[in-house]
Protein backbone atom coordinates (compact mmCIF):
# COMPACT_ATOMS: atom_id res chain seq x y z
CA UNK A 1 0.00 0.00 0.00
CA UNK A 2 1.30 3.23 -1.03
CA UNK A 3 1.42 5.89 1.67
CA UNK A 4 0.33 9.46 1.05
CA UNK A 5 3.05 11.95 1.21
CA UNK A 6 0.84 14.59 2.11
CA UNK A 7 -0.76 15.53 5.64
CA UNK A 8 -3.67 17.63 3.58
CA UNK A 9 -4.35 15.30 0.84
CA UNK A 10 -4.72 12.20 3.35
CA UNK A 11 -7.13 14.56 5.49
CA UNK A 12 -9.17 15.57 2.55
CA UNK A 13 -9.21 12.00 1.40
CA UNK A 14 -10.37 10.43 4.53
CA UNK A 15 -13.28 12.43 5.12
CA UNK A 16 -14.63 12.19 1.81
CA UNK A 17 -13.73 8.43 2.07
CA UNK A 18 -16.10 8.51 5.22
CA UNK A 19 -18.97 10.50 3.83
CA UNK A 20 -19.24 7.85 1.23
CA UNK A 21 -19.45 5.42 3.09
CA UNK A 22 -19.92 5.80 7.06
CA UNK A 23 -20.65 2.11 7.71
CA UNK A 24 -18.01 0.65 6.55
CA UNK A 25 -14.82 2.84 7.07
CA UNK A 26 -12.63 2.58 9.95
CA UNK A 27 -9.90 4.97 10.88
CA UNK A 28 -7.03 2.93 12.66
CA UNK A 29 -3.46 4.50 14.03
CA UNK A 30 -0.66 2.91 14.87
CA UNK A 31 1.90 3.81 17.49
CA UNK A 32 4.96 1.67 17.77
CA UNK A 33 7.37 3.56 20.23
CA UNK A 34 10.53 1.46 19.90
CA UNK A 35 11.17 2.22 16.25
CA UNK A 36 9.64 5.69 16.84
CA UNK A 37 6.72 5.89 13.94
CA UNK A 38 3.18 6.32 13.78
CA UNK A 39 0.73 5.22 10.92
CA UNK A 40 -2.58 6.18 10.44
CA UNK A 41 -4.82 4.71 8.35
CA UNK A 42 -8.32 4.81 7.07
CA UNK A 43 -9.84 2.25 4.80
CA UNK A 44 -13.61 0.84 3.31
CA UNK A 45 -12.15 -2.27 2.67
CA UNK A 46 -12.19 -1.29 -1.05
CA UNK A 47 -9.84 1.89 -1.09
CA UNK A 48 -7.31 2.15 2.03
CA UNK A 49 -5.12 5.25 2.58
CA UNK A 50 -2.44 5.49 5.03
CA UNK A 51 0.19 8.15 6.12
CA UNK A 52 3.27 7.32 8.24
CA UNK A 53 5.32 9.56 10.05
CA UNK A 54 8.12 9.84 12.50
CA UNK A 55 7.41 13.53 13.51
CA UNK A 56 6.02 14.42 16.90
CA UNK A 57 4.75 17.92 15.10
CA UNK A 58 2.58 15.24 12.88
CA UNK A 59 1.08 13.59 16.06
CA UNK A 60 0.03 17.38 16.61
CA UNK A 61 -2.03 17.36 13.58
CA UNK A 62 -3.25 14.04 13.91
CA UNK A 63 -5.23 15.52 17.29
CA UNK A 64 -7.21 17.31 15.15
CA UNK A 65 -7.75 14.69 13.21
CA UNK A 66 -8.63 12.83 15.75
CA UNK A 67 -11.50 15.34 16.33
CA UNK A 68 -12.69 15.44 13.04
CA UNK A 69 -13.24 11.75 13.44
CA UNK A 70 -14.65 11.68 17.20
CA UNK A 71 -17.53 14.42 16.60
CA UNK A 72 -18.06 13.03 12.70
CA UNK A 73 -18.32 9.06 14.06
CA UNK A 74 -20.19 9.68 17.51
CA UNK A 75 -22.57 12.26 15.81
CA UNK A 76 -22.93 11.78 12.53
CA UNK A 77 -21.38 12.68 9.26
CA UNK A 78 -24.59 15.16 8.92
CA UNK A 79 -24.13 16.72 12.29
CA UNK A 80 -20.08 16.83 11.69
CA UNK A 81 -20.74 18.98 8.48
CA UNK A 82 -22.70 21.95 10.25
CA UNK A 83 -20.13 22.33 12.88
CA UNK A 84 -17.06 21.89 10.74
CA UNK A 85 -16.80 25.70 9.89
CA UNK A 86 -15.90 26.74 13.23
CA UNK A 87 -14.62 23.65 14.71
CA UNK A 88 -12.17 24.06 17.34
CA UNK A 89 -10.23 21.44 18.52
CA UNK A 90 -10.68 21.13 22.24
CA UNK A 91 -13.55 23.67 22.95
CA UNK A 92 -15.75 22.96 25.40
CA UNK A 93 -20.13 23.54 25.78
CA UNK A 94 -20.20 23.16 22.72
CA UNK A 95 -23.75 23.74 21.43
CA UNK A 96 -25.52 20.59 20.70
CA UNK A 97 -27.82 21.14 17.20
CA UNK A 98 -29.66 18.24 16.24
CA UNK A 99 -31.95 18.63 13.35
CA UNK B 1 -29.50 -14.55 21.35
CA UNK B 2 -28.03 -12.49 19.05
CA UNK B 3 -24.68 -11.95 19.18
CA UNK B 4 -23.41 -8.20 17.73
CA UNK B 5 -21.48 -8.53 14.26
CA UNK B 6 -18.80 -6.42 15.85
CA UNK B 7 -17.87 -8.82 18.39
CA UNK B 8 -17.98 -12.01 16.32
CA UNK B 9 -14.22 -11.24 14.79
CA UNK B 10 -12.25 -11.21 17.75
CA UNK B 11 -13.47 -10.49 21.54
CA UNK B 12 -12.54 -7.00 22.19
CA UNK B 13 -13.65 -6.54 25.87
CA UNK B 14 -16.08 -3.57 26.14
CA UNK B 15 -15.16 -1.44 28.80
CA UNK B 16 -16.74 2.11 29.98
CA UNK B 17 -14.49 5.10 28.28
CA UNK B 18 -12.41 5.91 31.85
CA UNK B 19 -11.22 2.14 32.04
CA UNK B 20 -10.52 2.16 28.85
CA UNK B 21 -8.46 4.91 28.62
CA UNK B 22 -6.40 3.94 32.10
CA UNK B 23 -5.94 0.51 30.28
CA UNK B 24 -5.24 2.33 27.04
CA UNK B 25 -2.40 3.92 28.80
CA UNK B 26 -0.90 0.90 30.49
CA UNK B 27 -1.04 -0.71 27.15
CA UNK B 28 1.31 1.71 26.21
CA UNK B 29 3.63 1.42 29.05
CA UNK B 30 4.01 -2.27 27.66
CA UNK B 31 4.85 -1.57 24.58
CA UNK B 32 7.51 1.11 25.16
CA UNK B 33 10.37 -1.95 24.48
CA UNK B 34 9.01 -3.93 21.68
CA UNK B 35 5.28 -4.03 20.36
CA UNK B 36 3.11 -1.75 18.96
CA UNK B 37 -0.21 -0.11 19.46
CA UNK B 38 -2.89 -0.21 17.57
CA UNK B 39 -6.20 2.23 18.20
CA UNK B 40 -9.09 1.81 15.37
CA UNK B 41 -12.16 4.43 15.48
CA UNK B 42 -15.56 3.54 13.60
CA UNK B 43 -18.81 4.51 13.52
CA UNK B 44 -21.20 2.04 14.55
CA UNK B 45 -24.46 1.17 16.04
CA UNK B 46 -23.60 -2.06 17.56
CA UNK B 47 -26.44 -3.79 16.12
CA UNK B 48 -26.44 -6.76 13.51
CA UNK B 49 -26.79 -5.48 9.86
CA UNK B 50 -30.31 -7.61 10.05
CA UNK B 51 -31.31 -5.56 13.01
CA UNK B 52 -30.25 -1.94 11.76
CA UNK B 53 -32.40 -3.02 8.22
CA UNK B 54 -35.47 -4.40 10.38
CA UNK B 55 -35.06 -1.16 12.45
CA UNK B 56 -34.74 1.08 9.26
CA UNK B 57 -37.97 -0.77 8.01
CA UNK B 58 -39.80 -0.08 11.15
CA UNK B 59 -39.36 3.33 10.88
CA UNK B 60 -37.04 3.29 13.91
CA UNK B 61 -33.84 5.32 13.91
CA UNK B 62 -30.84 4.07 14.31
CA UNK B 63 -28.72 5.39 17.12
CA UNK B 64 -24.85 5.43 15.52
CA UNK B 65 -21.80 6.03 18.06
CA UNK B 66 -18.36 6.46 18.06
CA UNK B 67 -17.06 2.57 18.75
CA UNK B 68 -13.56 2.72 20.09
CA UNK B 69 -10.87 -0.63 19.96
CA UNK B 70 -7.44 -0.60 20.64
CA UNK B 71 -5.13 -3.73 21.18
CA UNK B 72 -1.25 -3.94 21.64
CA UNK B 73 -1.65 -7.94 19.94
CA UNK B 74 -2.15 -9.48 23.34
CA UNK B 75 -5.07 -7.58 24.93
CA UNK B 76 -7.92 -6.31 22.91
CA UNK B 77 -10.19 -3.78 24.84
CA UNK B 78 -13.33 -1.28 23.65
CA UNK B 79 -15.97 1.41 24.47
CA UNK B 80 -18.65 3.39 22.55
CA UNK B 81 -18.99 6.88 23.20
CA UNK B 82 -22.05 8.81 21.94
CA UNK B 83 -22.54 12.66 20.82
CA UNK B 84 -22.71 13.54 24.73
CA UNK B 85 -19.05 12.21 26.41
CA UNK B 86 -16.77 11.97 22.67
CA UNK B 87 -15.71 15.71 23.54
CA UNK B 88 -14.60 14.70 27.26
CA UNK B 89 -13.25 11.54 25.77
CA UNK B 90 -11.24 13.04 23.09
CA UNK B 91 -9.60 15.59 25.31
CA UNK B 92 -8.39 12.34 27.64
CA UNK B 93 -7.20 10.39 24.78
CA UNK B 94 -5.41 13.52 23.25
CA UNK B 95 -3.74 13.82 26.57
CA UNK B 96 -2.82 10.33 26.71
CA UNK B 97 -1.19 10.11 23.42
CA UNK B 98 0.90 13.79 24.21
CA UNK B 99 2.44 11.90 27.32
CA UNK B 100 2.98 8.39 25.82
CA UNK B 101 4.26 9.48 22.12
CA UNK B 102 7.40 10.48 22.97
CA UNK B 103 9.44 8.37 20.29
CA UNK B 104 8.60 10.96 17.31
CA UNK B 105 11.44 12.92 16.52
CA UNK B 106 11.14 16.41 17.23
CA UNK B 107 11.07 19.00 14.87
CA UNK B 108 14.23 19.59 12.79
CA UNK B 109 15.33 23.37 12.33
CA UNK B 110 16.72 22.97 9.19
CA UNK B 111 14.97 21.45 6.35
CA UNK B 112 15.21 18.15 5.45
CA UNK B 113 11.87 18.22 5.34
CA UNK B 114 8.45 16.91 2.83
CA UNK B 115 6.45 19.35 2.01
CA UNK B 116 3.84 18.11 4.60
CA UNK B 117 4.19 21.45 6.47
CA UNK B 118 3.99 23.67 3.66
CA UNK B 119 1.19 25.20 5.42
CA UNK B 120 2.73 25.92 8.60
CA UNK B 121 4.36 29.76 9.11
CA UNK B 122 7.43 29.49 7.83
CA UNK B 123 10.00 30.43 10.69
CA UNK B 124 11.16 33.98 10.09
CA UNK B 125 15.12 33.96 11.54
CA UNK B 126 15.44 36.42 14.18
CA UNK B 127 17.30 39.68 13.36
CA UNK B 128 20.14 39.53 15.45
CA UNK B 129 20.75 43.54 15.41
CA UNK B 130 22.15 43.29 19.24
CA UNK B 131 24.38 40.39 18.21
CA UNK B 132 25.65 43.01 15.59
CA UNK B 133 29.74 43.32 15.97
CA UNK B 134 30.48 46.64 16.38
CA UNK B 135 33.38 47.46 14.07
CA UNK B 136 35.63 49.46 15.90
CA UNK B 137 37.94 51.45 13.21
Amino acid sequence: MVYIASWDDFVEKSVQLFRADPEKTRYAMKYRHCDGNLVLKVTDDKECIKFKTDQSQDAKKMEKFNNIFFTMMARGPEVADKRRAGFQPNSFGLQKNFG
Amino acid sequence: MVISQLSVNVDYVRLQPDPFLNELTSMFERTTEKGSVWVTLKHSSNKSKVQRNKMKTAGEKVEYRCLIRATDGKKTISTLVGPKDHQRFQSSYATILKARMTALKKRERKDKRKATDSSDKKQVPKKRSSAAKKISN
